[in-house]
């Protein structure tokens, strides 16, 4: 019992926000210019690190905001520092990779969820909705806010219905931290919704439940 | 606890056979709004097995709604056999397999049965009937 991987989706078909937690096969790094800024730090390439630290850099812009100044600001920066421990899984050799990159992954994904919410309606007649999907390594989870974006969470095969979880995300970090955060530019399709505070309470939120393991 | 609907689903993604049953469950579709349902189904199976976060998995095998659920049998010879029922329908892994079991007994050694064309005939039709009512 597990929870691998949270996707969220806004209208305009891009992903904003992953995250993942016990995924033992991984996606390469996105392609350039094939995912939207601010989406996980964790997958993007990695850019070259500087050859001197920025903060100790007298001259750096940054400086202004060193911890003497005791401002904490939470822009979106293109790569955003998450408190989290990086998951460096990403850039070791990728042995245990699933052969995609994430930008294609996250677009599969979508495709997936699109498709069966589709088949779903039209089969059903009326405006149902597509709950989730099972093979036999993971089980997939939607739910969809009437401002159209969408949750999608991997989990465990053997798991419940995540659904209430995903609303819980939506209902709690979610308006606190992204739509009240007038740092982050909704429906952009420029900017993910990634930030310290977002990630962090989500992360605290699945690794509490029960099904986590 | 109510069982919808068959299809039968050939290898390359054509809908070979389908059939409702109980009136009352879902709206019926025209032929050709099935045909590309089981195509669309036909492919999201297939990506499904590639999306996996932990190694090697067979493609989607329960696909729920709110009312109801698709329940998919892949054979070895890539038919796939799609149980529509409500959701709680614990029978719906064993009533595949007896699908299944009539299928090769009527379908595949019937000498004028083309294989992957549409299935017509008479005997698999009175044991889908005898297995799942009308």
């Amino acid at each position: 019992m597990t929870i691998f991987s949270l996707y969220i989706y806004d209208r305009h078909c891009n992903c904003v926000y992953y995250q993942d937690w016990h995924r033992t096969k991984r996606p390469k790094v996105a392609v350039e210019g094939g995912l939207l800024p601010g989406v996980s730090a964790a997958v993007y390439p990695r850019a070259e690190e500087p050859a001197s630290d920025n903060v100790n850099n007298p001259n750096s812009a940054r400086n202004t905001l060193a911890s003497a100044s005791g401002v904490l600001i939470a822009v979106n920066e293109d790569m955003p520092r998450t408190p989290l421990p990086t998951q460096s899984q990403f850039t070791q050799p990728h042995t245990n990779s699933t052969g995609l990159s994430f930008d294609e992954e996250a677009k599969l994904v979508y495709g997936v969820v699109l498709s069966l919410r589709n088949l779903i309606k039209k089969l059903s007649g009326r405006d149902e909705q597509f709950v989730h999907y099972r093979t036999s390594t993971y089980k997939l989870h939607l739910y969809e806010t009437l401002s159209g974006y969408k949750f999608v969470m991997l989990s465990d095969p053997n798991v419940d219905s995540l659904r209430f979880v995903l609303r819980q995300i939506y209902s709690g970090p979610f308006l606190e931290y992204v739509v009240r955060n007038p740092l982050i530019t909704m429906d952009s399709r420029e900017q993910g919704i990634d930030n310290e505070y977002f990630r962090t309470s989500t992360d605290r939120m699945v690794k509490s439940l029960t099904v986590f393991e | 606890m109510a069982i919808w609907g068959l299809w039968v689903i050939n290898k390359a993604g054509g809908l070979v056979y389908q059939r409702n049953f109980g009136g009352d469950g879902l709206p019926r579709l025209t032929a050709n709004e099935y045909l590309t349902l089981a195509g669309t189904l036909h492919g999201i199976h297939a990506i499904t097995s590639r999306l996996s976060p932990t190694g090697p998995s067979s493609g989607a095998q329960v696909i729920s709604g709110e009312t109801f659920k698709l329940t998919i049998l892949l054979t070895a010879t890539g038919t796939k056999f799609v149980l529509i029922t409500s959701l709680v329908e614990p029978t719906a892994d064993s009533v595949l397999q007896k699908v299944y079991e009539a299928y090769a007994d009527t379908v595949m050694k019937n000498p004028f049965h083309i294989p992957e064309m549409p299935i017509q005939s008479e005997g698999f039709d009175t044991r889908i009937a005898a297995l799942l009512g009308s």
